[in-house]
């Protein structure tokens, strides 16, 4: 065992004390915001609110919870996000699979095909135009069509299947085994880790999403859960007329931060399988063949 | 004549055998070669737009042709210039200061010994990632905002309230300061994992050789992290122009316009929502162009310095 010198143990000390104030003050934004929506009517209106709630309520959260109307954006988001998910590694698996497979002459044009569209970026309006054209204006579908490919998610599945061993492959192809049920019984079963990660790369931007929605969806029904919170947040939704009322214990302020902190909570739920497959996924991205 | 027929059979059966052998995998790449073709190509083809003077009512085949008028205007037109320059100083300041930050704090993760307590940190560290925009700006409004916390230790500290959000001299600073705060943690993940690849033999080795922990990190960390470092600063050179539509519409206000305003943000305003279809395109077109040269030559340059490198 070697000796630890004192100048080392300084060293690390400095750094790791350094370390977890920084950690307390990247939740510091988070903290603030949680304090905010259980406190009263009076502490918000005198601005005393900091690290800790004063005056601690829960009326915000309560209104929001029942009368806030965002258990529908919230659905909407759940839905478009499971059904987006399925459909993205459905039609991922099945491109990467073909373009994975050496012997097959036609990947390479395709997958110049797939790259291509990785550095040219079509110009927000004809793209608006297109998608408007196809019927997506004002449609459910606009929050799970436009996210289903990305040639990233596309090119690490298909580094993926390249390491897959030729030999079980072959084995299985000349017990006659088909293409479809090689990709579906054989080779899908085997890549969950690269399933889930590849689901979680897709599920978390389509949970998130806000671009899309501002620009396709007007009608306040079609509002996924970013664009409501954002409406909230914005003043939208009435919430000073609301807040206005004698005899409630909740404020403008109050209300959007129990929105916002509502609107966190799955995520942090989730979060130990989103911070195991990230790291995963972060790794997966850096091998490519 | 004769020849070139059997030849013609023989090219005809090639293509058979190989439709044969080869029709499940074109079934299986053709969902996705369609929904590229929509979602993808028919926008960029849609950019001909540029060159009209685009009515939706007479479409891409009716509208007038106006040749090169869109980027002339373009080019004469000061609100232009002001996307241009704010697109590159953020774009900058994204380089420069936010870049570094996770390499720093990789480096500083790396000295802890605990494991539970390096695990505990990045956990931490790395939730801002998975929050929208639409939340990010939601909590930078609170806290900066009149009565937020920002402001009461200002007033704590007995200087005035300062309405943060609707200071163009203030819209740098949030901008970088909530970049940190979303993407530094998850940044980290990346250079832990090339510095867990390090051979443990030569810190060994130092140590015996009486090297200090600050100096291997100096001496052995760091020059062995500079090949990922780069490759991921070339990368994020050739995504310069990308400067993230969310993050900035969720941060500005009208008042602020003047030095937030970005490509997506002008496009978005000027093309969507108050429909200058054409000019709006060009200007798009434009971003895209100086995007594929920027892609495609630091992408190159990343390729050269490791052979993981790149994106493709």
């Amino acid at each position: 065992m070697i000796k630890i010198s004192w100048k080392d143990r300084l060293f690390t000390g400095t750094i790791t004390v350094l370390l977890i104030l920084m950690a307390f003050v990247a939740l510091i934004p988070l903290i603030s915001e949680i304090s905010i929506s259980f406190s009263s009517k009076a502490a918000s209106d005198r601005n005393i609110v900091n690290l800790w709630p004063v005056e601690f309520t829960l009326e915000s959260w309560k209104y929001m919870l029942t009368k806030g109307n965002i258990w529908r954006a919230f659905g909407l988001t759940v839905l478009s996000t499971l059904i987006g998910t399925f459909l993205a590694l459905l039609i991922t698996s099945l491109m990467a699979y073909p373009l994975s497979k050496k012997n097959f002459p036609a990947a390479k044009y395709v997958m110049l095909y797939v790259v291509f569209t990785m550095i040219f970026k079509a110009p927000m309006v004809p793209y608006f135009l297109t998608l408007k054209g196809i019927g997506l204006y004002n449609n459910f579908w606009v929050l799970v069509f436009p996210h289903i490919l990305t040639a990233y998610n596309l090119i690490i599945m298909r580094s993926f299947f390249k390491q897959f061993p030729d030999e079980v492959e072959e084995a299985a192809q000349i017990d006659g085994c088909g293409k479809f049920r090689m990709l579906f019984q054989i080779v899908l079963p085997s890549s969950k880790a690269v399933l889930a990660t590849l689901g979680l790369f897709y599920a978390v931007p389509m949970w998130n999403q806000y671009q899309h929605p501002m620009m396709f969806i007007q009608d306040v029904k079609l509002y996924p859960l970013q664009m409501k919170i954002r409406q909230i947040i914005n003043g939208g939704g009435d919430l000073q007329a609301i807040a206005a009322v004698r005899h409630v214990n909740y404020t403008e302020a109050t209300l959007s931060a129990a929105a916002v902190v509502i609107a966190i909570v799955p995520i942090l739920i989730v979060y130990p399988w989103l911070q195991k497959f990230f790291a995963k996924g972060a790794m997966l991205g850096s091998v490519k063949g | 004549m004769a020849k070139e027929t059997a030849m013609e059979k023989r090219r005809k059966g090639n293509f058979l055998r190989h439709m044969e052998r080869h029709w499940p995998y074109y079934v299986m790449m053709a969902p996705g070669v369609i929904y590229l073709a929509l979602f993808k190509y028919i926008p960029m083809l849609g950019s001909v737009i540029a060159f009209q003077d685009f009515s939706i009512v007479r479409g891409v085949f009716g509208s007038a042709w106006t040749g090169l008028a869109n980027f002339r205007k373009l080019f004469q037109y000061d609100d232009f210039y002001k996307i241009l320059r704010n697109t590159l100083i953020l774009g900058g300041l994204k380089l420069v200061i936010v870049f570094p930050i996770p390499v720093i704090l990789s480096l500083m993760l790396n000295e802890i010994r605990n494991q539970k307590l390096k695990k505990g940190i990045q956990t931490v560290i790395c939730v801002p990632y998975f929050l929208s925009w639409v939340i990010v700006g939601g909590l930078v409004f609170d806290i900066f905002g009149a009565g937020g916390l920002f402001n009461n230790i200002r007033n704590a500290l007995g200087m005035d309230t300062v309405l943060v959000m609707q200071k163009e001299s203030w819209f740098r600073p949030i901008y970088v300061i909530s970049s940190i705060w979303k993407e530094a943690g998850y940044g980290t993940i990346v250079y832990l994992a090339a510095i867990s690849g390090i051979d443990p033999g030569i810190y060994e080795s130092a140590s015996i050789d009486g090297a200090r922990r600050s100096q291997q990190m100096r001496l052995i960390t760091l020059p062995l992290l500079v090949p990922t470092v780069l490759t991921i600063f070339l990368l994020n050179i050739g995504s310069f122009l990308e400067l993230g539509f969310e993050q900035v519409y969720n941060l500005y206000t009208p008042m602020t316009y003047s030095v937030a305003d970005i490509f997506d943000t002008y496009v978005y305003r000027s093309g969507i929502q108050q429909g200058q279809y054409s000019f709006s395109t060009a200007v798009g077109l434009f971003q895209s162009v100086v995007g594929l040269i920027l892609v495609v030559t630091f992408n190159k340059l990343s390729q050269k310095y490791s052979d993981d490198g790149g994106l493709w």
